[in-house]
């Protein structure tokens, strides 16, 4: 167990096409990070950089304040859980897991009772002598984990290890996995593009895109203040509602569609003029019209959930799409305008060009 | 074409190749080098001296006629070869495509001539062809035919064709078999629901679909009778009679070994090598078509 | 298939009937000719059944041998032929999965320079540059030598790409998996890449071992002595034996015996025997 610094980590192809540039994180001993973004954000290759799969081009990292850029991936005690699990698949289960403690030279007893130990967390006892073609995808799955388990490592590392599952196992093995993170302690970096996957299980949620790191906190910062636009837009289900304007005159309202403007009850935090996006989660929007914001929804369409209602429409007069999510269930006529509002503090503003928060 | 991640180290891929490029490099392009170098020489029978001729031995090649009747030789072998082969097991893997009772049968039973060597095919008809004593001969004689190809050359040329393409047949039913089953069962079934008839449906969709096996096959068919079927005219006919069967690549042997002509053997081995590289070349584009398509 | 036509099916059993005839029936007469007397075989038309001198001619061919093709017991040359095409076989696929490991997993100067050179070789059959390549034996003085006979057949264009193609289809997170597990180049070869293409292996072994068996003009260059001779190229001596009429019993012996080998292999290990004939050729 240990931590991992990251220094202004940067990689960059030899054809010259950029990944990853100036990424920084301190990862504290037995923290749970999730590594998230949409695919080719560069979070994979900061795992095999992290893995040493891949070559650093620029910056440091250290695994427990030992600089192991030129080390090789079995020198740096992590280990790793790929996708689509890489079993040896002509090796049995318990080949599987041995196989990187014989080549580190462990004795036969000591690996003998790891695998046993393994075998029991994961419960794959009577399955160690099959091979990886007999299994079910959850069984190959937890084989990959057992295979990481054994190998007692520093830091265990996940590339998308759910993704190839379907949803009910999906929903199950997350609960293990935390699980497991509580029972070892030891230091999880985990990569998906799932944002659900990435808010249950992080203690800190590193969110990127296109090489760039866009925020790093705990899931409920980036849910509550979402430091870009690009990262109000990827947390959250249904999407946050985004309306694009320019702040009027007086600052208290927003000019949407060149005519009908967004009331608000306090002032906004950006010049006269300036052109803002504003979003709001469809949860916090309430037909309680009173808030300091007011809409007016003509709706379009309702989905129910069943719990909650959604109703799809437009912010009245213009083309702007809008969603408002309400408990319980709801009926609503396409054509019908609802009027609802929202809490300051639930309002997020956004610079358009930059996408940087203003509020 | 490659992997992601590459083992680093700076030794062990070069001692990984060099067996192969060692063998490659000595046996392989030294030769070539020396086939071209030698075609543009003249030696004397006892090998004291050589004289730089350009093309001379090119030139005196295709003002030969034994050459050039060597050249139409090789072609109509090849084709009639290629023909045959292709044709009889064409219908024999649409035939067994047909079955299912006893399918395995019959595939063992087609296939293993593939393992009988050229040399010995050619051994086998030439004995059942003997015209003094083999069976062939005498059902042909029975029909009115005169066989002997010690004296008749059409009929030497035909007695190669034919064991070359029996051994060949083989071959080409697997690939043939393979192209007929990668041919999805949906498009015969909307075809007979379109009314098409069985023949109809071969030649309207199986064949059609079937091209890029058959110019495989045309290749490849044409490149074994250039080539390996020396063996077969070497312990048969020896190219005769008066060089009825004697095919390019015999006569690369002959020129070299029993007339001792090495600069003329030589030039024969670059044209020769032309060939080879032309049609590799041509089997490549039709491997990167079949790529996409 | 599509419907069901009697007609049909009986054209399509007899096509098949005529083509397994066809395929057989020249066997079948060598077979049958290697089981008679010189006598039975010496007026037309010869028997189409078994004679009784099968014991007498395979004995005689096994352990004594002819003196038209030398003398040499067939016995003899078929273990030539064995030693042959056993070293070409395992020659070819050693150098052939070792240069493509370095070709897939290794990032080199000359990598595909080397590649070219290997692919090249596609191009020159030794039929085409017999004589120098004949030369080039000459002068290391490997004539006569089974390292002469096997050596310059070794490499190997068709096997090189066969296991290329198949490195290429295992998934990378294998090797990275292996790395993680602390498995360098060498212990990842034998650990798992060696494994895995073991039925690969086993279908080239086949293709590779009928093609050595089957080598011709190349032990009929390099083999002058006749301890050396092999089963395949031996049996031409008998045909063309100049002045003396043939000895179509023996020859046809000669012929079942030297076809033997090469038809079991291709008919017990028939699944991956037309596995490893469609694939290298892809």
């Amino acid at each position: 167990m240990a931590t991992l610094n990251i220094k202004s980590l940067g990689k960059t192809y030899p054809g010259g096409v950029t990944a990853v540039s100036d990424v920084n994180a301190d990862i504290a001993d037995g923290e749970f990070i999730v590594l998230v973004g949409p695919s080719g954000c560069g979070k994979s290759t900061i795992l095999r950089m992290i893995a040493g799969l891949e070559g650093i081009t620029t910056g440091d990292l250290q695994i427990g304040e030992r600089r192991v850029n030129d080390l090789e991936p079995g020198e740096r005690d992590i280990a790793m859980v790929f996708q689509n699990y890489a079993l040896y698949p002509h090796m049995s289960v318990r080949g599987n897991m041995e196989y990187g403690l014989k080549n580190e030279g462990l004795p036969k007893d000591q690996i003998a009772t790891r695998i046993a130990e393994a075998a029991r967390t994961l419960r794959l006892e009577e399955y160690l002598d099959r091979k990886p073609a007999q299994l079910s995808g959850g069984q190959r799955q937890r084989v990959a984990m057992g295979r990481a388990i054994v190998r007692d490592p520093k830091v265990f590392l996940f590339d998308e290890p759910l993704s190839n599952l379907d949803a009910k196992l999906r929903t199950q093995l997350r609960a293990e996995l935390k699980a497991l993170h509580q029972r070892l302690g030891a230091t999880f970096i985990y990569v998906t593009h799932d944002q659900v996957e990435a808010m249950s299980l992080a203690d800190r949620i590193i969110i990127m895109n296109a090489g760039r790191v866009e925020q790093i906190g705990t899931p409920m910062d980036l849910y509550l203040r979402p430091a870009s636009r690009f990262v109000a837009d990827f947390i959250g289900s249904p999407a946050m509602n985004v309306v694009e304007g320019t702040v009027t005159e007086d600052r208290r309202g927003l000019l949407v569609d060149g005519s009908r403007d967004i009331r608000f009850a306090g002032e906004i935090p950006a010049s006269a003029g300036a052109k803002v996006a504003m979003g709001i989660r469809p949860e916090h929007l309430s037909l309680d019209a009173t808030g300091a914001a007011q809409f007016h929804l003509e709706v379009d369409f309702v989905e129910q959930l069943g719990a909650d209602t959604v109703v799809h429409g437009k912010v009245s007069g213009t083309s702007v799409p809008l969603a408002v999510r309400l408990s319980g269930v709801q009926q609503h006529a396409s054509g019908e305008v609802l009027e609802l509002g929202c809490g300051a503090d639930q309002l997020h503003l956004f610079d358009l060009s930059s996408g940087q928060r203003l509020n | 074409m490659q992997k992601r991640v590459v083992f680093r180290s700076r030794l062990l891929p070069y001692l990984l190749v060099l067996p192969q490029i060692a063998i490659t490099v000595a046996f392989f392009f030294w030769p070539s080098y020396q086939a071209l170098e030698s075609s543009f020489f003249i030696e004397d029978a006892f090998g004291f001296s050589r004289e730089w001729v350009w093309l001379e031995n090119y030139y005196e090649l295709f003002r030969d006629p034994g050459y050039l009747k060597s050249f139409r030789t090789t072609l109509v072998f090849g084709f009639s070869v290629a023909f045959l082969a292709m044709a009889i097991s064409l219908i024999l893997a649409v035939a067994a495509n047909r079955v299912i009772k006893a399918a395995t049968g019959y595939r063992t039973l087609l296939i293993w001539p593939y393992a009988v060597a050229p040399a010995l095919a050619g051994v086998i008809w030439y004995f059942l062809m003997n015209p003094s004593l083999g069976i062939v001969a005498y059902w042909l004689k029975g029909i009115g035919v005169e066989w002997n190809h010690y004296v008749n050359g059409d009929q030497a040329l035909l007695l190669v064709v034919v064991a070359a393409a029996w051994k060949q047949v083989s071959y080409n039913f697997l690939f043939f078999l393979a192209g007929l089953q990668s041919i999805p069962k949906s498009l015969i079934e909307a075809a007979a629901i379109d009314r098409a008839g069985p023949m109809r449906r071969f030649w309207s969709i199986t064949f059609p679909l079937l091209t890029p096996t058959t110019f495989f096959l045309l290749v490849v068919n044409l490149v074994y009778a250039f080539f390996d079927t020396f063996a077969l005219i070497h312990a048969t006919t020896e190219g005769g009679p008066a060089d009825a069967t004697s095919i390019l690549v015999f006569r690369v042997y002959n020129t070299g070994f029993i007339g001792q002509d090495y600069g003329s053997s030589a030039a024969q081995s670059v044209i020769l090598m032309g060939m080879v590289i032309l049609m590799t070349f041509i089997q490549f584009r039709y491997v990167e078509r079949k790529v996409q398509y | 298939m599509v419907e069901n036509r009697p007609i049909l099916t009986f054209l399509t059993h007899a096509i098949l009937i005529v083509g397994v005839l066809f395929l057989c029936f020249p066997v079948w007469m060598a077979l049958v000719a290697s089981t008679h007397g010189p006598g039975a075989l010496s007026q037309s038309p010869i028997p189409l059944w078994f004679g009784d001198q099968a014991w007498e001619n395979y004995s005689q061919l096994l352990a004594g041998g002819l003196p038209e093709a030398g003398g040499v017991p067939i016995g003899m040359m078929m273990f030539n032929s064995l030693i042959m095409a056993l070293v070409i076989t395992f020659g070819k696929i050693v150098i052939s999965i070792l240069s493509a490991y370095a070709i897939v997993y290794f990032r080199f100067p000359f990598r595909m320079g080397f590649f070219w050179m290997i692919f090249i070789t596609l191009m020159l059959p030794v039929e085409v540059r017999i004589l120098p390549t004949f030369d080039v034996v000459v002068k290391m003085g490997l004539l006569n030598t089974y390292a002469g006979l096997t050596i310059p057949l070794i490499a190997s264009a068709t096997a090189t790409f066969l296991f290329r193609q198949f490195f290429l289809t295992i998934p990378d997170e294998l090797v990275e998996a292996a790395r993680i597990d602390r498995a360098g180049p060498i212990r990842f070869f034998k650990d798992i890449l060696l494994p895995l293409s073991r039925t690969n292996i086993a279908a080239l072994f086949i293709i590779l071992f009928i093609y050595g068996w089957n080598q011709y003009l190349w032990p009929l260059l390099i083999t002058t002595d006749e301890s050396l001779y092999t089963v395949v190229m031996g049996i031409q001596r008998m045909v063309n034996s100049g002045e003396a009429l043939p000895v179509w019993h023996y020859i046809m012996g000669t012929a079942v015996l030297a076809m033997i080998p090469p038809v079991l292999v291709v008919v017990l290990m028939q699944k991956l025997f037309v596995k490893g004939l469609v694939e290298s050729e892809k």
